[in-house]
Parts: C-alpha cells; sequence; structure tokens
C-alpha cells in the first residue's frame, strides 16, 4: 500500500490519499492521471489494466485501486 | 380509407415537453393510463406509451427503433452464448492454455462488436451524414472544374437517433464487457431503447442504469408526483420564460451575420449560451421529473457547468451523460490499447509524469472531440467546434505545471474565492466563444461573426432602435434578468449540496403552496406563449 501511495503522490500531490473515498467522483484525479497512473501500476505490478477496469468503483481510494491490483494479479 | 397518417405520425406538435398537447393531453393521458393499469400490466404500458410518443413524432420511422432493438438482442444473445461456451472450454484446462482458448474466444466476440457498431455507427453515418460528404466531394470536384456532380439523396431520420444509437451501442460493448448480461426479453430492451420521455434530447443511459428500473416499474407514488412536477415545472420556466423569449434575438443576429456590430454580435453570443443551457438543462428537468413521476431515476446531464473552473470541468457538468459515453467507449479504450499504452510508457521515461501521458491522452482526446463535434452536426462548424474544445482541454493540461509557478510566484492562493470566480469567468468567456462557431449557419459565418467582434467592436447599435431590430423589448430582458437571478440563486443552493425540493417537502404547508402557486404563476404571467404560439422546439432534438 505505501508504494501505491507514492505512485499516487508521484502523479498528483496535495491529495490525502490515506483517507481520500472519492478520487474520481470528486474530481482529484482526472483522465489523463489516470492514464498515467495505469502505466505506472503495469510497470510496478507486472498486470495488464484492461478498458473495462477504468471505472470510478476502481479507482475511487487507494484501497480500492490496490484490491483492483490483487485481482488483476490473481487472473 | 386514408390510412397515410399511420405513417406520418402526428408531426412536430408533440417533440417540444412543453408543448401543449404533450402537457396537457399525452402526458395525463399517460399517466393516467398507467395509474388504472394492474401493476403486472405497467411496464407493457409504458412501452405501449413509448412507442405511441415514438410513431406521434416520427411515424413510420419507428421502425428503425424497432430494428435497432432486434439488433442488439441478437447480437447480445450471440455474444452470451459465446460467453458460456468460453465458461465451459477453459473450466478444467491448465492457466497456460486458458489464456489461448480466451484469445480466440474473444477474438469472435470482438467480431460481433465490430458488427454491432458497424451496423449502428453505419446507419447513424448514412442517414446523417451523406448530405455532408457528398456536398464536400461535389465542392471539391466544382473546385477543380470537374463537370461532374454527385446526387445527394434527402434521407428522412427518426427523432432521437443519435440519442438511442449511442444506448443500444453501449449496451453491446457492456454485454461483451461483462459488465451486463444478454437480455433474452425483447420487450425490455426496447423499453430500455425507447422510454418516451429520453428518447428525444437524451439523457443517454447505460443498460444497467435503467433497463431493470423500467421494467419493475410500480405505482405513481404521491411523493414522486409531486417531486416529478415540481422538476418539470422549473424547467418550463427556464425553458419559455428565458431560452423561448430570447430565440428572435439570437436568430435575428446569428442570420444575419453581417448586419450587426461587435458589441451586438457578443450580446446575442452570451445571450445564444443562455438560451442553448436553459433549453437544454430545462428539458432535461422535464424528463428527469416525468421519469420521476413514474419512480424512475435517470442519470443527471446538468451540473451547475457554469460554476466550472476550467473548460475540461465544463464538460464533466455539461452534457454529462454524453461526456460519459465518450470517455468510457473511446477515451478509455484508445488508450488502453496495447499500442498506445506502450507509448504512454516511453513518453513518460522521455517526457516525464506530467507530459508523458500527454501523448496518448492527446491522440485519445482528439478522437473523442472530433467525434463529438460530428455527434453534434454534420457541418464544418460543429467540427470545429470539437476541435476548439480539444485545443483548450489539451493546452489546459500542458500549461498546469507552468500556471501553478506563475501563482506561486504571484502568492496567488489557487483555492481562494477570488482566482476561483476568475477561472470561471475566464471558462465562461471560452465557452460562449465556442457555442458562437456552434450556433452560427456554417464555418464561413462563424468566423464572420467572430472577425466583427475584433474589427467592428462599438456600441453604436445600441440605441432606441436596436431591441425593436432584434424582436425584443426592454420588458423581455428585464424578465430573463429576473429569471436568471432565480436560477443562480437556486444553483447556488443545490452546489451546496441542499436540494430545495426536499426542503420545501419539510416546511410548512402555506410555504409549500405559496412557493408552488407563485412558480406557476410566474410562468403563466411572463412564459412566451400565446393562443396559437407554437414552441420553440428543443434545441438538443435536432442532433
Amino acid at each position: 500500500m505505501e508504494r501505491l501511495i507514492e505512485i499516487l503522490e508521484d502523479i498528483q500531490p496535495d491529495v490525502d490519499y490515506e483517507n481520500c473515498t472519492d478520487l474520481i467522483d470528486g474530481h482529484y484525479l482526472s483522465s489523463l492521471d489516470i492514464i498515467s497512473l495505469i502505466a505506472e501500476l503495469e510497470d510496478e505490478y507486472d498486470i495488464t489494466v484492461p478498458a473495462v477496469e477504468i471505472v470510478p468503483d476502481n479507482f475511487n481510494s487507494a484501497e480500492r485501486i490496490m484490491k483492483m491490483i490483487e485481482r488483476l494479479q490473481e487472473d | 380509407m386514408d390510412l397515410s397518417f399511420l405513417l406520418a405520425g402526428a408531426g412536430k406538435t408533440m417533440t417540444s415537453f412543453f408543448s401543449m398537447t404533450y402537457l396537457f393531453l399525452f402526458l395525463p393521458f399517460c399517466l393516467i393510463v398507467y395509474a388504472v393499469t394492474p401493476k403486472k400490466a405497467k411496464r407493457y404500458v409504458l412501452l405501449a406509451e413509448s412507442l405511441l410518443f415514438f410513431w406521434l413524432v416520427s411515424g413510420a420511422l419507428v421502425a428503425y427503433l424497432l430494428i435497432s432493438a432486434v439488433s442488439i438482442l441478437l447480437l447480445g444473445l450471440w455474444l452470451g452464448k459465446l460467453q458460456q461456451k468460453q465458461k465451459a472450454a477453459i473450466k478444467d484446462l491448465p492457466k497456460e492454455e486458458k489464456k489461448a482458448v480466451k484469445q480466440a474466444f474473444l477474438r469472435k466476440q470482438r467480431a460481433l462488436v465490430f458488427l454491432g457498431v458497424f451496423l449502428h455507427i453505419g446507419l447513424l453515418l448514412v442517414l446523417k451524414y451523406t448530405g455532408f460528404f457528398l456536398g464536400n466531394i461535389n465542392s471539391l470536384l466544382a473546385a477543380f472544374n470537374c463537370p461532374f456532380e454527385m446526387y445527394i439523396p434527402q434521407f428522412a431520420m427518426p427523432i432521437g437517433i443519435s440519442f438511442f444509437s449511442l444506448q443500444a451501442l453501449s449496451y453491446i460493448i457492456d454485454v461483451y464487457h461483462g459488465l451486463v448480461k444478454a437480455d433474452k426479453n425483447y420487450a425490455r430492451l426496447l423499453l430500455f431503447m425507447s422510454f418516451f420521455p429520453q428518447i428525444v434530447e437524451g439523457p443517454i443511459c447505460r443498460y444497467g442504469q435503467t433497463a431493470e428500473q423500467l421494467w419493475n416499474v410500480g405505482s405513481i407514488k404521491y411523493r414522486n408526483l409531486t417531486f416529478g412536477l415540481q422538476r418539470i415545472l422549473f424547467g418550463m420556466m427556464k425553458k419559455i420564460v428565458i431560452a423561448d423569449r430570447l430565440d428572435p434575438l439570437v436568430k435575428k443576429v446569428f442570420d444575419e451575420p453581417n448586419s450587426f456590430d461587435g458589441g451586438v454580435i457578443i450580446l446575442a453570443a452570451v445571450c445564444y449560451t443562455v438560451q442553448l443551457y436553459m433549453d437544454f438543462s430545462g428539458s432535461m428537468d422535464a424528463v428527469l421529473g416525468t421519469a420521476e413521476i413514474f419512480g424512475i431515476k435517470l442519470p443527471e446531464n446538468f451540473e451547475r457547468p457554469f460554476f466550472s473552473k476550467s473548460v475540461s470541468e465544463f464538460w464533466k457538468r455539461w452534457h454529462i451523460t454524453l461526456g460519459a459515453w465518450f470517455k468510457d467507449y473511446i477515451f478509455f479504450p484508445v488508450t488502453s490499447a496495447k499500442r498506445m499504452k506502450n507509448l504512454t510508457s516511453s513518453a513518460r521515461k522521455k517526457l516525464g509524469n506530467h507530459f508523458g501521458p500527454l501523448v496518448a491522452g492527446g491522440i485519445a482526446l482528439f478522437c473523442v472531440w472530433w467525434c463529438n463535434g460530428l455527434w453534434h452536426g454534420a457541418g464544418w462548424n460543429f467540427i470545429f467546434f470539437g476541435m476548439y474544445h480539444f485545443v483548450l482541454i489539451l493546452s489546459g493540461n500542458i500549461i498546469t505545471p507552468a500556471s501553478k509557478t506563475v501563482l506561486q510566484k504571484l502568492h496567488i492562493k489557487a483555492n481562494s474565492a477570488g482566482y476561483k470566480v476568475f477561472c470561471m469567468i475566464r471558462t465562461t468567456i471560452l465557452v460562449i466563444i465556442g457555442e458562437l462557431f456552434f450556433r452560427a449557419n456554417g464555418i464561413g459565418s462563424g468566423m464572420e461573426l467572430f472577425g466583427r467582434i475584433f474589427t467592428d467592436l462599438s456600441f453604436r447599435s445600441f440605441d432606441q432602435y436596436l431591441l425593436p431590430r432584434l424582436g425584443v423589448d426592454a420588458y423581455d430582458l428585464a424578465i430573463c434578468a429576473v429569471t436568471l437571478m432565480i436560477v443562480f440563486a437556486v444553483s447556488v443552493v443545490n452546489e451546496k449540496g441542499i436540494c430545495i425540493r426536499e426542503v420545501l417537502e419539510k416546511s410548512n404547508i402555506v410555504v409549500r403552496w405559496v412557493v408552488l402557486y407563485s412558480l406557476i404563476l410566474f410562468i403563466v404571467i411572463f412564459g412566451a406563449y400565446s393562443f396559437g404560439y407554437i414552441p420553440v422546439d428543443p434545441m438538443y432534438a435536432q442532433f
């Protein structure tokens, strides 16, 4: 989780990633931030994030992102 | 016996949700029939009323809708069958083999999705854009003095085709992605495609959002009825007190781009932006309010767009369901393609975290805005409108780091009220310029109007003869200004997360009725209507 928060802070600083639960709905992360994040996640965790996974529910909090990563690693 | 009326429908008298025919005949008729129908049959009544509405508006062209629903039913079932076969085929396979079998099935499914896209987009292209493409080819031929001219066929287009085609495509793609199960029930799919309040101007719904709600409708509840009617009333105020009142002024200036100086053109561009917002969001209030009466929650299409601090944010608050459709079905699929991901990875290494994703993002953004422009209409001014927003949004992203540095050096806090207001005004000005081209009768006319703002910027026409020349009077403008202040006050309250209808519900009965009667009287007294008056067609219905 620490590494994920580092990645997020690198892409978009000034957000409380530990507690924020509306990263997408609250407009904290833009579509371009998401592209950057996905590229970083794919490199870091050796996963492929298909377009269908890019929904607010999967990106609204660091916890949700982590859950998606774990699910994709199992696939 | 003359049966030609079966093919023609009732024509334009029904396209506006605020026309007398719709508001005082069709809607009450639908509500009464729906209310007296037993619960189990309500869904079928809603479907019959939706098809009746479509037939009244488009006549025999209702066939397009019926065939479109058949096509997505069959494609969906085919996709579902392939997914079941895939599941059974990979069940006992080792992990390495699973991938290869999955890929083979995915290829077949992708072919079906392409077939769906080809059918729906192909039909839309033929009906909506043939004249535009062939017209441009003819212009090119004429430019090269070629004696040949292509025949341009005229197609009758069913109302709402741009909206229901996107709904049909989203269903097929969602089934392919496994987000929704393939529906075996044609009536349910047809109701999802044709629900009468949303068929003319949207919102563009996803199957997962509305299909089950529509299929499981229940009795009309008192709360839903009052909430829905209140919302329709508020939309009616926006549409017939503001939007329709501004129509003559806007029409006059945009139809005669050479006749007015820059000052009047600025006034007309501002009035058009107000008119479009009041017309479209007012119609959406009627759509969502009507759906609410039936107990259906449709997605919102507007979230106070003029409070946006950037053009990018504006498009997240304006015509939300169209923007979300383009984001989900064009932007992310384009950026998620393998080559684009590789491009993002290599660009990030060379250009860093901020500029790296802008390369692939820019390409996807270009596709989105090209489609967005063309979706609105077959004309170069619409393509220009799309490209204008593409440039604004991309450049906004490019200069973000530089603007942050400038703000820091000038000791301006980005979250200060003053800076936020500055950003809102800046965004509004940029939007108004875009809408000027959007409304212009062609790109040449748009350039002429925009150019005159700079080459002939004067206010010499602002004399006692101007308003009669524009087809309005001071009374019209004063009423629009007062009503806009009411809309603004409501927007400020809504922006704070307060729902005025809920506040009203909890308030004293006297307060409630005073507010409601005031709103009704306000519309009756100040609405732009009279006997024999034909309401201005809803502006987004033409798209």
